[in-house]
């Protein structure tokens, strides 16, 4: 599968732990689906901000990414998501106020806890559908820029707890109301999310025990609700300066220089340099055998994206991710699963 | 190229001194620890690695872990199901040199349980607990409200301290988006099991819906009928099912929660905060130090993992480092030829640029934790954890970290 299969869809989620560098892979996504001239829509759920303070770094970029004003940004609220919902149905708006701003609807609220992460999904079912020209007249005539209507909605999933709670949302929703509109709801919004030509999960994991432990569990959950995931991305992937002979060989000299020459500048540089080598091989180590078994998890393509080291992770890396991306995607499109290491990081 | 030790890794070094010092001492001034932080970043081992300090001098420690690793689990003797303490033997400590009467104990936190176990622990029947357990709105609720698996840990650390038998208790928290959830999940469920509302829904009029309330005027009551066919008939009579039940168990849970709370705030209890050198939680520290003030949960120590500490030697360009350690590497792998070309060359690139690379994010981590200790209230503590490529997995492990966490010690 190529990018360009990847970004064709309607609605991509972006799914993993925090710390895995969810949001930059979210923002490379984007950024690289603007950059081929789509109207992009990136969302996260209300409360998390990480999102929103990326873009806002990308805005403020010296050197802005190309098509960022083809970017927009929304924040969903479950619990506006419902108001939303709700007036839509019940077209008495200044008597609904009263309702939503009384204690006992404020209750209920927070005592169906289902119900505010299936209205948020509902809420990006709707952006997401806007995007389907089969159901959008404008679009038909093939006039694309005509309305804010995005061609691709990306979520970016939450990063604590049950990541896959929104997702799995429509389903249990879906089961315990058996009946109303919610059940219908929850229904169309079952019926996109399993649809593999319109939705697609990109899984974002790192390489060591407990990220991948949980990815593995993710991988399983997802499969669990009947949705597929289209690519997993290995994030911070290290690559070993030098092989493991010439590490050896190295160290071997390292501990002859070290008390001989400890004076000498040069040794000393060297010294150092063979620990850094042999801190990025062991981490190199740690990263494959993790790599191998998420791999062994999925038939999806696996991108594996490099561990960036810089003074401080910005647009400009996450752009180099977005490039990355790219290559691994393309990489696989003919052949079988994308590979390849290089150095980065995505925080 | 000169390779001089900088003025700041000198001032770090005196400040990590002064830090590791007091780390030592906040452990020795309480009773029960709490790990807060955002998770992914060495939580769940630094919370083991504190207890065993513990154990090292002294003291009756357990730890209640969330979700160790598996080998460390397994050196801890913990298994993955089941939540009962187990001791790590006496034998497997005396290699470590525990000090006289030390102890270590270690505790699994079910997290998948938790609901059930707190209901099965209130409730007054069988008949009650199979109710709320077989109730669907029960189901949903206790796989997703947030603060279930907090509150719980908060539970099972007040039954730890009652029992007497641990004088220091080390708590890993689940992890949450922000370090304050944690501390406010007792509250978040008293508030959620407000008495006053609960008692709203458990007239028996509610099973039938909302119509039947006569306080209201008929347009509430019509829009408010909308509603309920908008989200479903059934939900409302599950909603209103399930706390009649839960009003059955509420008295002794309400007792609880104020208990919890009160071992929180307790002088006893010191929190930690483990966190990493590249979060967003760097920049909001002083908010952070005061909203948990506000909660009279002063923070008491910061324990920053995966930190890339500054090297002992002034930076350079990597071609210049390339050149400088050529002769060495050449030395060291022999191979033909010098210059760019060679093997040598190649990797002595490599290894320079790895290097230089090292030391950017060295310099970026450097910066953003001297922002944060700006922020940090005097007297906090701060302590910091290289990165090392490596799984800690036993014990032997763990003590490793000691140097680090609490300067030289055993």
């Amino acid at each position: 599968m190529s990018l360009a299969d990847l970004l064709s869809r309607r609605l991509l989620f972006t799914v993993g732990k925090g710390g895995v560098g969810r949001t930059t892979v979210t923002v490379a996504l984007a950024l690289e689906a603007v950059r081929r001239g789509k109207r992009v829509l990136v969302i996260e759920f209300e409360g998390a901000r990480g999102l929103e303070r990326a873009l806002d770094a990308h805005r403020q970029a010296r050197d802005p990414a190309p098509g960022l004003d083809r970017l927009t940004y929304l924040a969903v609220d479950g619990k506006r998501a419902l108001e939303e919902y709700l007036e839509m149905i019940i077209p008495v708006r200044r008597l609904l106020r009263t309702i939503f701003d009384s204690a006992i609807y404020q209750y209920f609220v927070a005592a169906a806890p289902g119900l505010k992460e299936l209205m948020a999904i509902g809420k990006i079912w709707y952006e997401a559908n806007r995007a389907d020209a089969e159901g959008d007249p404008r679009a038909a005539n093939g006039n694309a820029d005509d309305g804010p209507h995005p061609d691709l909605v990306i979520v970016d999933a939450p990063a604590t707890g049950h990541s896959l709670q929104y997702l799995r949302m429509p389903q249990a929703a879906h089961e315990a109301f058996p009946v109303g509109l919610v059940h219908r709801e929850a229904e169309r919004v079952l019926s996109l999310l399993r649809d593999p030509s319109k939705t697609g999960v990109v899984v974002v994991s790192i390489a060591e025990e407990m990220p991948a432990n949980e990815t593995l569990e993710i991988l399983a959950g997802l499969e669990g609700i009947g949705l597929q995931h289209a690519a997993l991305v290995v994030n911070q992937v290290h690559a070993a300066p030098c092989s493991e002979e010439e590490l050896d060989a190295l160290r071997r000299e390292a501990e002859t220089v070290e008390p001989l020459e400890a004076a000498a500048s040069d040794a000393a540089l060297f010294v150092e340099a063979v620990r850094r080598a042999e801190e990025e091989s062991g981490w190199a180590r740690i990263n494959a055998t993790h790599v191998a078994r998420l791999e062994a998890a999925t038939r999806a393509p696996v991108a594996l994206l490099p561990y960036v080291f810089c003074e401080e992770f910005g647009p400009e890396q996450v752009r180099e991710i977005g490039r990355v991306l790219r290559a691994r995607f393309e990489e696989t499109s003919a052949s079988a699963k994308p590979r390849g290491v290089g150095r980065g990081r995505a925080s | 190229m000169r390779a001089a030790v900088s003025k700041s890794t000198r001032e770090a070094a005196v400040v990590r001194s002064r830090g590791t010092r007091d780390l030592g001492d906040v452990l020795s001034r309480h009773r029960i620890v709490v790990c807060a932080g955002s998770g992914g970043v060495g939580k769940t081992t630094t919370a083991a690695s504190v207890a065993l300090w513990g154990a090292l001098h002294g003291r009756r420690a357990i730890v209640l872990t969330i979700d160790p690793a598996r080998r460390l689990a397994d050196s801890l003797g913990v298994g993955p199901i089941g939540n009962t303490p187990i001791e790590v033997p006496a034998s497997a400590l005396a290699g470590l040199g525990v000090g006289k009467g030390g102890t270590l104990t270690a505790m699994m936190l079910d997290q998948k349980g938790s609901w059930d176990e707190l209901v099965a622990r209130h409730a007054p029947s069988e008949e009650v607990r199979e109710s709320i357990l077989a109730n669907p709105f029960y189901r949903q609720l206790s796989q997703s409200f947030a603060g279930s698996q907090e509150y719980m840990a908060v539970e099972q650390l007040g039954e730890l301290d009652a029992s007497g038998r641990y004088d220091l208790i080390v708590v890993d928290t689940p992890p949450t988006q922000h370090a304050l959830d944690f501390l406010e999940a007792p509250d978040r469920l008293l508030h959620f099991l407000d008495r006053k509302i609960v008692r709203w829904f458990v007239r028996p009029s509610m099973s039938a819906g909302w119509s039947t309330f006569q306080t209201m005027n008929r347009t509430v009551r019509f829009l408010l009928g909308k509603i309920e066919d908008a989200t479903g008939v059934a939900a409302l009579a599950q909603v209103s099912d399930f706390f009649s039940a839960m009003g059955q168990l509420f008295d002794g849970f309400e007792a609880r929660v104020d208990r919890v709370t009160a071992l929180l705030r307790d002088p006893a209890t010191a929190f930690l905060l483990v966190a990493g050198p590249d979060e967003q939680v760097l920049g909001q520290v002083d908010y952070l130090a005061s909203q948990m003030a506000e909660r009279r949960m002063p923070l008491k120590g910061v324990v920053m993992n995966r930190v890339h500490a500054p090297l002992d030697i002034d930076e350079s360009a990597p071609e210049e480092i390339a050149s400088a350690i050529e002769p060495h590497v050449d030395r060291a792998i022999g191979a033909k030829g010098r210059g760019e070309a060679s093997v040598a060359g190649k990797v002595a690139r490599r290894l320079a640029e790895n290097l230089a690379a090292w030391q950017g994010r060295a310099r970026g981590d450097a910066l953003r934790i001297e922002v944060f200790r700006q922020g940090l209230p005097r007297g906090v503590p701060l302590v910091q954890v290289p990165d090392l490529p490596r799984d800690v997995h036993d014990l032997e492990g763990l003590r490793s970290l000691h140097a680090f966490l609490f300067g030289a010690v055993d």
